[in-house]
């Protein structure tokens, strides 16, 4: 009997083909595989619908990626939870998200539950993309160094409500209806420091604060109407219940002063409950899905599109953002051929990503995208007819 | 002897109880849940020793659970004090708290108590959210991992599967300080001016003192619930003050019933599992909430026990008339 010893590259060549015949079935598997994609975002409770809305455009963005091949040949999957607008109950579906393993995470409606969320994501090195809560911590960095956020911040809408109050209503006794917590006690402070900036006179004639739950707002309406402005801020978040409620009830207050709508709280669903209320409102916003410049941009037009064929309605803007939060993380993750958190973020901070529903969104150093802001009234209430403000 | 075997029976149940995530998969979810219903059950069994034993509901406890948790992430974030350090500030601040609203309380009974203890949640809820030293309405960020060094080593951590130790352990020890309470002096006599008010006076015992101590007692143990939230959560909010919270510790303790060691361990279990593995949606889970509630407060006002006692009475056989 001859025996003859296998040669050190004989060994190297069959280890390598045994592996390689061992590995592939898990390496094709592992790319056939679809990737879990997470959205957080109220699905019940005040701003339920508009959780729901963000939720909705994120499916449908994620049909029309998938029907393009989907991110780095796999499909995407969603898995949607509901947080209720409740911190406490956020950090329990972010738990559960890093337990199902998903790729990112996109969510955010409220602020506080944003804060509270982001420190489980982080831990658990999963690139969580905000998609509409704006308040400024956000993207401090502290509990998340690779926070992105789609929607405009507290910061950039301030300057934009300061420019109406000051330069366009020529406003110079200002009240505000501010919710009381991260996003509304925020947003009041910028608008504030920024009609100082513009150096204009002006006085704060009366501030009234209220839970993010709230629909009554008589109290503090009457309270308002005593103190005579020549303009009010509405800082609403709760765009289901609560912004309605107080935009009819500031109505049937018969207070003078322009009501002014935060920037992006002035979207369908107020329409919708108040109706004739909202003539005269004046605000801004950073999406319309039928008008300029995104009723030219093609990714918008096919965004469009499928979200009527799929829910008989126009997408809004914080639907518009959710889709544009997964649209950004795909072309990040396709170009950098990563779902790695760190490498995904670099590429979308700091960078411009092209193609989204919003064009070709720049985003700042620290996260944030950058808007251009369309300032508006509302000549006609009952069917929504908005005349832009040069 | 039967006390040395029930003791070793609740040892060896305790030790279990360590085991329980791993024997459920190991998973992060395991630990994840097993870690939340332990802080939020040693968050309720503060509320659960003045319910059970004083007879008053504490609509102010979320008070105590938010000072333990400010207390944490205050110290730790501005002054970058250890686990130990903090836990010792979470105890204080909240004796504190529990001696004025105590004292205030003192007087009151049953409804106006509640209001008054309601009161102050919402007070101290206020002056969170306005006042930046305590984050304001932005709430706290960037709280560090727990750090408990002891002897050279360093316990901890960041994730669940490391906070779990300390939670089974935080819960442990509650476990055997209620025991014990409820057969010391002022368990006994909480007892006694809840159901007899005139005998406890006539055999000298000071309501008014027994109340403010059964208060006084109960406040830490809230408040180390919430200190250990802080390190799970890395962040904290006014929303600690929030009715989430308290609603949740107090159906925990009625759910099951009062005066069960394990009574709002239990009912908390069955409110995360329920939230956490089978949740119909929040709104669906609120509804099934309230009506398991209000279901068990009608038909059986003393919570699931009631309704096995029922079952159990059914059960024996009617006793036989002899005559």
């Amino acid at each position: 009997m001859s025996s003859k010893l296998l040669g050190r590259r004989q060994v190297t060549m069959g280890a390598t083909m045994g592996v390689a015949t061992l590995a592939t079935p898990l390496l094709v598997r592992a790319q056939e595989q679809p990737i879990k994609v997470g959205t957080i975002f109220p699905l019940s409770g005040p701003a339920g619908p508009n959780g729901q809305a963000c939720t909705h455009a994120v499916q449908v963005a994620a049909e029309m990626i998938n029907a393009k091949g989907g991110v780095l040949g796999r499909k995407i999957v969603l898995v949607s939870k509901d947080d209720e607008s409740t911190p406490a109950v956020g950090v329990t579906r972010a738990n559960e998200m890093a337990n199902e393993k998903v790729a990112v995470v996109i969510e955010g409606w409220n602020s506080p539950v944003t804060l509270a969320m982001q420190p489980v994501l982080a831990r658990a090195d999963i690139l969580d993309i905000t998609a509409v809560s704006k308040a400024d911590p956000i993207l401090a960095g502290q509990a998340n160094p690779f926070a992105v956020r789609i929607n405009s911040s507290n910061g950039q809408d301030g300057s934009v409500i300061a420019d109406i109050l000051a330069n366009r209503l020529n406003a110079k006794r200002i009240g505000f209806l501010s919710q009381n917590d991260a996003y509304g006690n925020g947003a009041q402070s910028v608008i504030e420091a920024e009609l100082t900036k513009l150096g204009k006179p002006w006085e704060k004639v009366v501030t009234e604060q209220f839970p993010f739950k709230q629909t009554d707002f008589r109290v503090s309406l009457a309270n308002v109407k005593q103190a005579k402005p020549d303009a009010v801020v509405a800082i609403n978040s709760a765009e289901s219940s609560g912004m309605p409620a107080l935009i009819q009830q500031y109505r049937q207050a018969g207070i003078e002063g322009t009501l002014v709508g935060a920037v992006g709280t002035i979207l369908p669903t107020v329409f919708r409950i108040a109706g004739e209320a909202m003539t005269g409102v004046v605000s801004a916003d950073i999406y319309f899905p039928d008008l300029p410049p995104f009723d030219g941009i093609k990714e918008n037009i096919e965004f469009v599109a499928a979200y009527k064929k799929a829910h008989n309605e126009l997408p809004d803007k914080g639907a518009a953002l959710g889709a544009a939060a997964l649209e950004v993380w795909a072309s990040a993750a396709n170009t950098t051929k990563s779902l790695d958190r760190k490498t995904v973020a670099a590429a979308i901070r700091g960078k411009t990503v092209p193609g989204t529903i919003l064009g070709n969104l720049t985003f700042a150093a620290n996260g944030q995208a950058q808007h251009k802001d369309t300032v508006f009234k509302v000549v006609d209430g009952k069917t929504a007819k908005l005349e832009v403000l040069k | 002897m039967i006390k040395r075997h029930a003791t070793s029976f609740a040892l060896l149940l305790a030790g279990l109880a360590y085991f329980v995530p791993s024997v459920a998969g190991g998973a992060p979810a395991a630990y994840t849940a097993c870690t939340t219903i332990a802080i939020l059950a040693v968050m309720a069994y503060g509320a659960d020793l003045v319910l059970s034993y004083l007879g008053e509901v504490s609509l102010g406890h979320t008070v105590f659970w938010a000072a333990g948790g400010y207390s944490a992430a205050i110290l730790a974030v501005n002054y970058g004090w250890n686990g130990w350090a903090t836990a010792g500030g979470a105890v204080v601040v909240s004796l504190v708290f529990a001696c004025l609203l105590g004292l205030a309380t003192l007087r009151t009974r049953e409804f106006v108590f509640s209001l008054v203890t309601y009161a102050a949640a919402v007070v101290a809820m206020e002056i969170a959210f306005n006042w930046s030293y305590l984050g304001g309405s932005d709430g706290v960020v960037g709280i560090p991992p727990l750090d408990l060094p002891l002897l050279g080593w360093k316990f901890g951590g960041a994730t669940n599967d490391e906070l779990w130790p300390i939670a089974w352990l935080l819960l442990m020890a509650t476990l055997l300080f209620i025991h014990r309470f409820r057969r010391s002096r002022l368990g006994t006599s909480a007892l006694m001016v809840q159901m007899n008010p005139d005998l406890a006076t006539a055999l000298g015992v000071d309501a008014r003192r027994v109340r403010l101590a059964v208060f006084v007692t109960s406040a830490p143990i809230s408040a180390l619930a919430g200190w250990l939230y802080a390190y799970q959560r890395a962040y904290v909010g006014t929303d600690m003050f929030e009715t989430y919270f308290l609603v949740l510790m107090l159906t925990a303790i009625v759910i099951v019933g009062r005066r069960l060691l394990l009574g709002p361990l239990i009912g908390t279990a069955l409110i995360i599992v329920q939230q956490n593995f089978f949740s119909i949606g929040g709104d669906g889970d609120k509804i099934v909430l309230g009506a398991v509630l209000a279901a068990i407060l009608l038909l059986w006002p003393k919570g699931l026990v009631g309704f096995l006692d029922l079952l159990a009475n059914r059960r024996r056989p009617a006793p036989q008339n002899e005559d």
